[in-house]
């Protein structure tokens, strides 16, 4: 979708349905909230809307850094642990190697 | 995987790449992997990477040698080829330490045993399930009395990260030899170069850590792609009884006191499904159906008191499935008869290589501290010692106070003591120096005929060991029917024949397609028979159909053997229940069998033999009946699945050429057949390097790379 082209009042409510979907354990929706609305909040020169719409950036890539953060410790301790874990870890994979522990 | 981006060129191209995969690999036919097993507490065996393991082949000349795979050699990782002489538990170790280095292994297997014996099982076979536990007697526990097989060093039950195979085929190893001598030896002394002759190993195993990780892998519902990555060991055995049993009626049978007479059926070794079994299993199975077919016609005519029951026990190498799995059976109303319903237990351990006719009659010292038991035992020898008078054959007793060996008796001592002995051509160690080997073969029992015999003759001809091992089966049969109230009248119509002996000798262990056994086969059998000898390892569990051959023969064999012929229909013996209502008892089994063949004519005249022989499943309890993987009391023993195995040599190249073709483009090196002159490789770099070219080479080389993995 073109952004350039959009009303205003269009790219804020987008931006709005983007960060509120993100809360549905989405955090995809906030990087692209981040990446798409970043021109829009940060670059170019100012308009009314600009400044909820900047907001809701800096919120997006708060989320989504928390996410990252989150995922990336739990899948580190995952790999890490998995083979110690047995039973607990079995039951929690969807695929297990076969012939490695 | 230079090699592997060619072949990918090629079928990228469209042209079938098998006459260019041909040209490159030598595929090695008659291969046996050694694979990983798994019990409650460790796993043994061999592994593999998922995608082979590939190494420089190096033949071993001696220990010392090692040093080249292990620490002074340039090309590593090593493919080790060992003669049999070397396949030792020092160079085994030293090679399983070697972190890296080693990619494999594979031993040239010897057409003529080791002088010295080899046996890699245990030194103290079974020593945890058996009946000696710290808490039966602590002096007798661990073989802490006699070392049962010395020669033991234990390679079967150790773990190694990189597979091992062994070569049976002398054109591979001839070819193998060749490519090594051509390519990797260096030139007076100096390091080799690379190309170089290569070796890759596909022994690549599902299943890791322990049998309880792995059954639990194997139920796993919600996973991605679930697979089967283990299976229980276990087959079935084989019983038959003089008397016919009730056998939809289980638990204790009123009035029913039962000899059992009980020998093991299996053997194992350490590479997988070779198991020639000659001494371990089948001198004893051999003798029990001898002594089964010379008691035939007397316990039909004049039947003693007390019944006889043959068993015959599968898996009893694997910590005693198979006799577990009767007592266990027996102990809980599942089996046909129970333990208050056994008097005694006569067992036939490994027979077949006794030296001056001497047999020991091994008995349990710890259950002969009670007094009525050890009268039972001693009237039990003494029965065996009259019934060998006036034969050739001397039963001793040791003359120290000793355990039992290794034998499935053990486990019915513990679930209760029951008075019983077990017969032996050994005093303490084994004599066999090739026990649960691939060496266990006919040529250590002596097994040897005269030259320019045709197959059926020697099929027929009487060997030594036959005689021997019928002698031995004429004094178990006497005293069977002895120890079972027989009157001793009858003692001298008991006689086994040698003639069925070595015609049982032949078959199990030369040859199993023979005119004799294919006479007493059922006709869908008979694509089982091969023209080698038969292994006798027991496998994982399967349904009663496909039980394991030597298995079904011997089923086969005792039904011939203790059965009658009777007169109906191929239909009517299939359907036996037609033969009678279903309300009387199922007291026999019926197998409808090919015959003979008459002469110069395919037909054979099939008959029905009813006999009473059943096969009883033989899982350890520890799987289907109690789930409990980790039992310390029951066998755990599971084998791994894989997907396949194979094993190929082929030229390699050296690594950097395999990680960078660019650089190779990059003509740095001179090929010595084309040497430019470096101005001129700089002028035609130049023209072929332009951005374009280059980011074409650039898209090809990684698209290449991409598809060869």
């Amino acid at each position: 979708m073109n952004l350039e082209r959009l009303p205003n009042e269009e790219k804020l409510s987008l931006c709005r349905k983007y960060y509120l979907g993100g809360f549905a354990f989405l955090p995809f929706l906030w990087l692209v909230n981040v990446v798409w609305f970043f021109r829009e909040a940060f670059v170019k020169p100012a308009y009314t809307e600009q400044l909820q719409i900047k907001t809701y950036v800096k919120r997006s890539a708060l989320g989504l850094l928390l996410w990252v953060a989150v995922l990336t410790t739990w899948i580190t301790i995952f790999q890490h642990f998995r083979a110690e874990w047995g039973e607990v870890a079995d039951y929690l994979s969807f695929t297990i190697p076969l012939g490695i522990p | 995987m230079l090699a592997l981006s060619q072949v990918s060129l090629f079928s990228l191209a469209g042209v079938s790449c098998n006459s260019v995969e041909q040209k490159i690999y030598v595929e090695l036919n008659n291969m046996v992997p050694c694979v990983r097993l798994l019990n409650a507490t460790h796993q043994i065996g061999c592994q593999s990477s998922i995608s082979g393991d590939v190494g420089v082949i190096h033949v071993l000349e001696s220990e010392a040698n090692l040093e080249w795979v292990l620490s002074t050699g340039p090309n590593p990782p090593y493919m080790v080829i060992l003669e049999s002489a070397l396949f030792t538990r020092s160079i085994m170790m030293k090679l399983k330490n070697g972190t890296g280095r080693v990619a494999g292994a594979a031993v040239v297997v010897s057409k003529t045993n080791p002088a010295e014996g080899f046996s890699p099982h245990t030194k103290c076979p079974n020593e945890n399930t058996g009946v000696y536990s710290e808490s039966y007697d602590p002096t007798m526990a661990h073989c802490n009395v006699t070392v049962w097989n010395p020669l033991g060093n234990g390679l079967s039950y150790e773990e190694f990260d990189f597979p091992i195979f062994s070569l049976n085929d002398d054109n591979d190893t001839e070819a193998i030899r060749q490519c090594y001598l051509g390519y990797n030896l260096g030139v007076n002394g100096s390091t080799p170069e690379y190309p170089l002759c290569a070796m890759q190993l596909f022994s690549h195993m599902h299943a890791v850590t322990d049998t309880a990780t792995c059954m639990r892998r194997n139920d796993i519902n919600f996973s991605i792609n679930p697979e089967m990555v283990c299976d229980p060991l276990g087959d079935y055995n084989v019983w038959g009884s003089t008397k016919p049993l009730n056998n939809t009626a289980k638990g204790h049978k009123e009035g029913e006191s039962m000899v059992i007479a009980a020998t093991r059926l299996d053997s194992r070794s350490f590479f997988w499904d070779v198991a020639p079994g000659a001494e371990s299993a089948v001198s004893g199975f051999v003798t029990l159906l001898a002594a089964a077919h010379a008691l035939h016609n007397v316990t039909q005519e004049a039947h003693p008191p007390r019944t006889i029951l043959y068993t015959f026990f599968q898996g009893e190498a694997f910590d005693y499935i198979g006799s577990s799995r009767m007592v266990y059976e027996m102990d809980h109303k599942q089996f046909a008869i129970d333990l208050d319903n056994v008097h005694s237990v006569v067992e036939i351990g490994q027979v077949g290589l006794r030296s001056s006719s001497e047999l020991w009659v091994h008995s349990d010292p710890v259950s002969r501290r009670n007094n009525s038991i050890n009268a039972e035992v001693s009237s039990l020898i003494d029965t065996l010692k009259s019934a060998a008078m006036n034969l050739n054959v001397t039963m001793s007793v040791p003359s120290f106070s000793q355990p039992l060996p290794p034998s499935s008796f053990q486990r019915f001592l513990r679930a209760r003591p029951i008075p019983g002995v077990v017969i032996a051509d050994h005093q303490s160690a084994f004599s066999n120096r090739y026990y649960e080997s691939i060496y266990d073969k006919a040529a250590n029992l002596n097994l040897t005929y005269p030259a320019n015999l045709t197959e059926d003759e020697q099929l027929e001809f009487v060997t030594e060991t036959a005689n021997a091992l019928a002698d031995l089966a004429t004094v178990v049969a006497r005293a069977l029917y002895k120890q079972a109230g027989g009157a001793d009248a009858q003692l001298i119509n008991i006689k086994a024949e040698p003639k069925i002996v070595t015609q049982m000798l032949y078959g199990f262990l030369v040859r199993s397609n023979n005119t004799w056994f294919q006479a007493l086969v059922p006709p869908e059998f008979k694509n089982f028979l091969s023209k080698l000898e038969c292994h006798y390892y027991v496998g994982v569990s399967q349904t009663p159909s496909h039980a394991r051959t030597p298995t079904r023969l011997v089923q086969y064999l005792l039904a011939n053997l203790t059965g009658t012929t009777i007169n109906i229909t191929k239909e009517n013996c299939h359907n036996s229940l037609i033969i009678k209502p279903s309300s009387l008892p199922q007291l026999y089994s019926y197998v409808w069998v090919q015959g003979v063949a008459s002469p110069n004519s395919t037909e054979r005249q099939g008959f029905c033999v009813r006999s009473s022989v059943r096969l009883s499943k033989a899982v350890s309890p520890a799987f289907d009946l109690l789930q409990e993987y980790s039992s310390k009391d029951y066998s755990t023993w599971t084998e791994s699945r894989w997907k396949f195995i194979k094993a190929r040599i082929f030229l390699v190249a050296s690594h950097d050429l395999e990680v960078n073709p660019l650089h190779f483009l990059a003509l740095d090196s001179c090929l010595p057949a084309q040497c430019l002159a470096s101005s001129q490789i700089q002028s035609a770099r130049r023209r072929y390097f332009t951005k374009h070219n280059q980011k074409m080479i650039l898209i090809t080389a990684i698209k290449v790379m991409l598809f060869s993995w």
